[in-house]
């Protein structure tokens, strides 16, 4: 690594790109394959590949808007990545195409027969109806790609040297954006997922939705970063005082992510009510108990002890290692919210068709593959220049 | 984004005054505590609080050879004013440990000058909160039954209930926010016990000061401290609100038992205690001219913060209420209704009005900027609060599954007293603390000081303040 040229990060990322559109390729034509074959199994492990997908481009949306109205170097080191992020949430609307279709194979709140059978979902068919939920999708992402389309408009302003008003503009922008951004994705996690089990409720569900979608994206950005430090333009401009401040935001949303489950567990299991539990014994018996167990111990406690130490915060690789393991401990989360809730009765056997790993690589590599399309068609980061006395600060 | 403003998205005005000095930033906060001439006003106030601590005391008294019988509550809402008053108070302690602990772990130069009587606040604020939960328990002599220790009777608290929980949060919380406190106030102190002119005060401000002599070991040490106390105190933070929020939300009464609580909770103590600081803050900077130490910035950033948490807290009235409908549970869309029509419908309004509708003022600018309207808002904002926890603990046990067992609550003059009794201890504490301590902190304002370009930073004088704490070398 000691060569004087600087290995350009946007050839890597070029190569990377082939790769992930040529690898998403196969995944969807497989994918595709278990379309024809098993439209249910299909549209149940598409919709937990999708949301998988969607959480880094609406994290970025949301986490963009918290840096324009709070400031920090963290942002700027990860301020490409997640505008590059954002401009994908179109692709993640056409994504939505096949869930739209599959409405009666994963909500039982469409079959006519069932709801006529329950007094509960006559009462909740005002809401819970295949017209709303079509209409309410459509507000979803009309909000985000429109808020998405904003910032980028006025990023685009500052870059053309727009100063203090393009500032201003973006934050005028991020305050009404992030309450629009939480109470679409609010709707969002209680439509698409939280209604698959159409009788049970919990009012913190949208929240820790969002949680995820934070720390998702956080780990995809220090990931890249990680990826991208060695190489230009971010050698140099990414300083460890910039990676050990997302070390400790990753650190604070694993605690948030313990949090809100933590608490929706415990205020669930205390009062022990009958229309509440059976959403925890789905999800406490069999396999799945033991998939609850690894998640206590790799996605809260293991990254907890590890992201303590300073050390490990500032040491990019490391870190880099450590949030790619949180990308995978997320999609385990995401599998074991949703996957149980499509088993009958509270100890129904673990399921999860091979077309989860199929959608799960199919979108995720044509999404990666938009991404960093986005991302070369813009400078690949907003560091500033290395400065001598700033770098000797910062290692000091 | 900017590289030129990597810090502080809220730009423009300054965190200090211009024209300050190391020494005059020392002069000016000091001179407040060292000075024989103290204002009227502060005499005036302290008489009033005081008055208050009278009413405190009595209503203690009577409440002690009556009984709980002189207070309102009864079946079926058995929780009263008492915790009602608990919530408040903890809710308000919150803004000074987040001021302290979390803004310095982000970083944020700002909150300097409020952090040192915000710390103060919360400590009050505890001591009031915890005046509640022992007086209810009935004979405040035995409180210490709460703990769990081997005894004669082979009776243990019970483990499972968050009202124990409280004990230990409560405790904790206390215990952590004093040290943090003090320890701030050391270096602080040992500048008073060297421009004290009495040997009195020397001597007590010199004993508190643990010989501290500006060593650069001494600031090592410390460095280390605080950090390691504010570590400490951020999970405290959120965890004693959150056992709160559990007080109500592991019960099944509807408009208790909501998997929101927490987080909701958690926001509106950050809410009333932001408002609490702007509600002391605004009247003293005025009085003790320190408009330079508390800028515009301070208010403009804190009214910030409040509209910010006041929208996550109704966020959570917002998922009650549409939870309430969406469970199709009879129990909980009755719980929401009654709230909003039943006979306390106009404290729902009422809190709706100071939490939702008020606090969008904030959005603008020019409001933020306006010192009167500010304090206003801030006003509403705690009695906003206040309305928050009336609302949830009176309007959920009043009327829940069982109508023969509906009622209602009044509360007496003896709930109104003890209440305002504590208003009266908070606020006497207070002004106490603003004699006789530094209320902002001198040794960290001047780190700030190379920000008014006034004075730039000499060799040997420049020690005592690049030693303390500046960002990077505080962070734990």
């Amino acid at each position: 690594m000691n060569t004087p040229v600087a290995i350009d990060f946007g050839q890597r990322l070029e190569r990377w790109r082939n790769v992930a559109f040529v690898v998403g390729a196969l995944g969807l034509a497989a994918s595709g394959y278990a379309w024809f074959s098993d439209r249910t199994e299909f549209t149940r492990m598409w919709l937990i590949a999708f949301l998988y997908w969607l959480a880094i481009p609406l994290g970025s949306l949301a986490l963009s808007m918290l840096h324009y109205l709070t400031g920090g170097g963290w942002g700027l080191a990860i301020q490409r990545w997640m505008q590059a992020a954002m401009r994908t949430l179109p692709l993640l609307a056409l994504f939505f195409v096949p869930i739209a279709l599959g409405m009666h194979e994963l909500y039982e709140w469409t079959h006519a027969d069932v709801v006529a059978k329950d007094e509960l979902l006559q009462f909740k068919a005002p809401y819970l109806n295949s017209t709303g939920f079509l209409v309410r999708a459509g507000v979803f992402f009309a909000v985000w790609i429109g808020l998405a389309a904003l910032l980028g408009a006025g990023a685009k302003r500052f870059d053309a040297g727009g100063g203090e008003g393009a500032l201003v503009r973006l934050r005028t922008i991020s305050g009404p954006g992030l309450v629009l951004y939480f109470l679409a994705m609010t709707f969002a996690a209680i439509d698409w997922a939280m209604s698959i089990e159409p009788h049970w409720f919990s009012t913190i569900y949208g929240v820790v939705f969002i949680i995820g979608q934070g720390l998702a994206t956080l780990a995809f950005t220090i990931l890249l970063s990680s990826q991208a430090a060695d190489s230009a333009p971010l050698k140099g401009r990414l300083l460890p005082v910039h990676v050990h401040d997302l070390g400790k935001l990753m650190f604070a949303f694993v605690l948030l992510w313990a949090y809100v489950n933590y608490s929706q567990f415990v205020i669930i299991w205390s009062a022990n009510l009958a229309e509440e539990t059976p959403w925890y014994l789905k999800r406490m018996h069999g396999a799945w108990g033991a998939v609850a167990i690894t998640l206590i111990a790799l996605h809260f406690a293991l990254p907890f002890l590890v992201l303590l130490s300073k050390t490990v915060k500032r040491n990019t690789k490391l870190l880099g290692g450590i949030a790619a393991f949180m990308l995978l401990m997320r999609l385990v989360d995401l599998v074991w919210y949703i996957g149980p809730a499509f088993g009958h009765g509270t100890h129904a056997p673990m399921h999860v068709h091979w077309s989860l790993a199929t959608s799960f690589v199919g979108i995720g590599g044509i999404w990666f593959g938009v991404f960093a399309t986005q991302l070369k068609n813009r400078p690949l980061t907003s560091l500033p220049e290395p400065d001598p006395h700033a770098m000797a600060a910062a290692h000091h | 984004m900017s590289s030129a403003k990597p810090t502080g998205a809220a730009s423009g005005a300054p965190v200090i005054g211009p024209g300050h000095s190391l020494a005059s930033v020392t002069d000016q906060i000091s001179k407040i505590v060292l000075s024989r001439q103290t204002p009227t006003g502060w005499f005036i106030g302290l008489g009033v609080a005081m008055l208050g601590v009278g009413v405190l005391i009595t209503a203690i008294g009577w409440l002690l050879w009556w009984g709980l019988g002189v207070w309102g509550i009864n079946q079926p809402v058995g929780w009263g004013f008492a915790i009602i008053n608990f919530v408040w108070w903890i809710g308000i302690g919150h803004a000074g440990t987040l001021i302290s602990a979390i803004l310095l772990l982000l970083k944020q130069e700002w909150r300097t000058s409020i952090n040192r009587f915000a710390e103060a606040m919360t400590l009050f604020a505890v001591m009031c909160a915890g005046v509640f939960p022992l007086l209810h328990v009935g004979r405040p002599w035995l409180a210490y039954w709460l703990l769990p220790y081997p005894n004669t009777m082979g009776m243990w608290p019970q483990f499972r209930s968050p009202l124990l929980w409280d004990v230990f949060a409560v405790s904790t919380y206390a215990t952590v926010s004093a040290l943090f406190w003090y320890v701030g106030l050391i270096p602080d102190l040992a500048t008073l016990r060297d421009r004290a002119k009495s040997l009195v005060w020397k001597r007590i401000y010199g004993a508190l000061a643990l010989g501290w002599r500006g060593a650069a070991r001494h600031w090592e040490r410390y460095e280390t401290a605080y950090g390691l106390l504010a570590g400490l105190a951020t999970p405290l933070v959120v965890s004693v609100h959150t056992v709160v929020s559990f007080d109500f939300a592991v019960s099944v009464i509807p408009g208790w038992h909501a998997t929101i609580m927490p987080p909701y909770f958690v926001a509106g103590a950050i809410f009333s205690g932001f408002a609490m600081v702007l509600t002391l803050a605004i009247p003293i900077r005025r009085i003790f001219g320190l408009e330079d130490f508390i800028t515009m910035k301070h208010l403009d950033n804190m009214a910030k913060v409040i509209l910010a948490t006041g929208m996550i807290v109704c966020y959570g009235y917002a998922m009650e209420a549409f939870f309430a409908w969406y469970s199709g549970s009879p129990y909980e869309r009755y719980m929401i209704v009654n709230r909003m029509l039943g006979p306390y419908g106009w404290s729902y309004w009422a809190l709706i009005t100071c939490n939702l509708l008020v606090p969008q003022l904030l959005w603008s600018s020019a409001v933020r900027r306006n010192i009167a309207a500010l304090f206003a808002i801030a006003i509403v904002v705690n009695v906003g609060m206040w309305l928050e926890r009336f609302v949830i603990v009176v309007t959920s046990l009043h009327r829940d599954y069982l109508p023969s067992s509906w009622g209602m609550y009044y509360p007496t003059v003896w709930d109104w007293a003890l209440y305002i009794g504590t208003i009266g201890l908070f606020f006497f504490l207070l002004f106490l603390f603003i004699r006789f301590l530094p209320m902002i902190s001198i040794f960290e304002m001047r780190t700030l000081v190379p920000a008014t370009g006034e004075e730039p930073p000499k060799k040997g004088l420049h020690i005592a303040a690049s030693a303390g704490p500046s960002g990077e070398a505080r962070r734990p």
